[in-house]
């Protein structure tokens, strides 16, 4: 039996990832020299993975 | 030779001077404040530089070093907390000074490039280099003891 999450929860959630994920990729279009079709596949898939990680860091911070 | 590889000779050597005298002088809480200004002094050199010599690259250096140096101070901030909470390593108006330097080299900087996304990084340089400084600073004159055990 599978634990039910609450919509606003996940709603949250995905709200949260997807800002992470639009500031780091950004920060990435900002930050490199030539922006391109590679640069910008690269910058979003390593914002991605960036997104989930800041918030788990954020969540290990802030409910110790 | 221009005013961008004059201004940043100035920042270095001055910088580089102070910092080598601090490093070498004094007790710890002295030692460490002076290698904490090396990153304040080399970051906003090089952000000269590379407009001097036209080489963007150089802003990378200068990323990289105000993301890792104030990072680096932040350690010996855990290492030494016992020295420095005996002497108080406390010195607000070099910090705010070394700000300023950053700041100036930053905005001037801004101006000489102009509106686009090298002006965006220059100003997260900038930003980083100033909040990364005056956290340490913080971290050294013990505005952090609640989260020593960290």
């Amino acid at each position: 039996m599978t634990r039910r999450t609450a919509p606003r929860a996940v709603l949250l959630a995905a709200g949260e990832l997807l800002a992470w994920w639009a500031a780091l990729a950004l920060l990435w279009l900002v930050l490199i020299s030539s922006v391109d079709t590679l640069e910008r596949i690269v910058g979003a898939s390593c914002a991605a993975v960036g997104a989930i990680l800041a918030r788990l860091g954020r969540r290990a911070v802030t409910w110790r | 030779m221009n005013g961008w590889i004059l201004a940043a000779t100035v920042a270095l050597g001055g910088g580089g001077a102070a910092v080598l005298w601090g490093v070498t002088t004094g007790p710890p809480a002295r030692r460490v404040i002076a290698q904490n200004l090396a990153t304040s002094a080399v970051c906003p050199a090089l952000l000269l530089l590379s407009q001097g010599y036209g080489r963007p690259a150089y802003v990378d250096l200068a990323l990289l070093l105000a993301l890792l140096g104030p990072v680096g101070t932040l350690v010996f901030a855990r290492l030494l907390c016992d020295d420095l909470s005996e002497e108080g390593a406390s010195a607000w108006a070099l910090t705010w000074t070394a700000a300023g330097l950053g700041a100036a080299a930053v905005v001037a900087l801004c101006v000489a490039v102009g509106p686009g996304r090298a002006m965006v990084k220059l100003l997260v340089v900038g930003a980083l280099l100033i909040s990364g400084n005056v956290i340490a600073s913080r971290a050294l004159a013990g505005g952090f003891r609640g989260v020593r055990g960290g």
